[in-house]
């Protein structure tokens, strides 16, 4: 007969209380909870520009999350730095490349879109 | 096919053994009622002793499982839904609690097991008797103590009712245990837990 796994006594009182106060504890969810779902759902619809700038010594990958029928509805996120500007140029690629719904770039933000005040 | 010999013989065993007592089984009995020769049990179980044990082992897998239904909702049904799960048990290895005191004379080794289930049992039971105080189903303990009492009554139902029913020689229906059960809780329920006792767990079957 194999040995069984055996718990202290007084530690599994601990581990029923721990189960009994679950139900104290936790309440009911509201569906407001999950508006940070909805809220971000337009992300799925986004054509994603990688941008490489120099800051601090280093090379920073940001991803830009633009709308794509409303370009003026952006989003932009810092994902990390590199020393090597050519390796961070590859990285914001493949960045995008994970990022972007349309993979092959077929959606274009057009920059007269952005309606940008020349004077 | 090896499989489900083994399955057959250990079905076969727990059956005699529910019939006749553990002692006073032969393998030539359990090779009789699983249909197969002595030559090929012993190609699965070497003897006897190993048909105990695994049965055993089974036995307290499944004992393990049903421990494992503490709280898995927040209501009376919770217990009761285990209640079933206890019947079951009890009611398909009846020979485990009649031969039990036999039991211990032989292996200690079960014994021991035994003992740790039953400290694991009385403490689900208590801590349950809590978790419905905070809750409101039952009422504060009247008397300190009293609740370990109702604890201890609350087990011995769930042990020996099974047992008791057939030294009587009469049925042991799911819907019977149960009410023997709850007929120790039914006296500190609350209003609430009255009421809650009444949507949940009566409609399901127990009339108390």
């Amino acid at each position: 007969m194999k040995p069984p796994f055996l718990l202290d006594p007084s530690l599994y009182a601990q581990v029923l209380d721990c189960l009994s106060n679950l139900f104290f504890t936790d309440k009911v969810g509201d569906t407001k909870d999950m508006d940070f779902l909805r809220d971000d759902r337009w992300l799925s619809d986004t054509a994603v520009i990688d941008q490489v700038s120099l800051r601090k010594g280093l090379w920073l990958i940001s991803l830009v999350f633009v709308h794509h029928k409303m370009p003026m509805k952006f989003l932009m996120r810092r994902i990390t730095s590199h020393a090597c500007p050519r390796r961070a140029g590859m990285m914001a690629l493949y960045m995008r490349r994970l990022a972007a719904k349309d993979q092959r770039g077929t959606l274009k933000i057009e920059s007269d879109s952005f309606h940008t005040p020349l004077n | 096919m090896s499989i489900s010999t083994k399955h057959r013989i250990l079905e076969s065993a727990i059956r005699l053994f529910n019939q006749n007592g553990v002692a006073n089984v032969r393998l030539q009995q359990i090779a009789d009622e699983a249909g197969i020769s002595v030559g090929n049990l012993a190609y699965h179980f070497r003897n006897k002793d190993v048909i105990v044990s695994t049965v055993y082992e089974n036995l307290f897998e499944e004992f393990s499982e049903i421990l494992s239904f503490y709280l898995k909702g927040p209501g009376l049904a919770d217990f009761d839904q285990q209640l079933d799960l206890y019947h079951a048990f009890f009611a398909k290895y009846n020979f485990y609690l009649i031969d039990l005191f036999e039991i211990e004379r032989s292996n200690a080794a079960i014994m021991t097991r035994w003992h740790q289930f039953v400290a694991k049992m009385l403490l689900q039971i208590r801590k349950r008797l809590d978790y419905c105080v905070q809750r409101g189903l039952l009422i504060p303990e009247p008397v300190p103590g009293i609740y370990d009492t109702l604890t201890n009554n609350i087990w011995m139902a769930i042990i020996f009712w099974v047992p008791q029913q057939i030294l009587k020689g009469q049925s042991f229906s799911a819907d019977h245990f149960k009410n023997a059960v709850w007929a120790q809780i039914s006296p500190y329920l609350t209003r609430r837990g009255l009421d809650e006792f009444a949507v949940e767990v009566q409609p399901i079957g127990s009339n108390i």
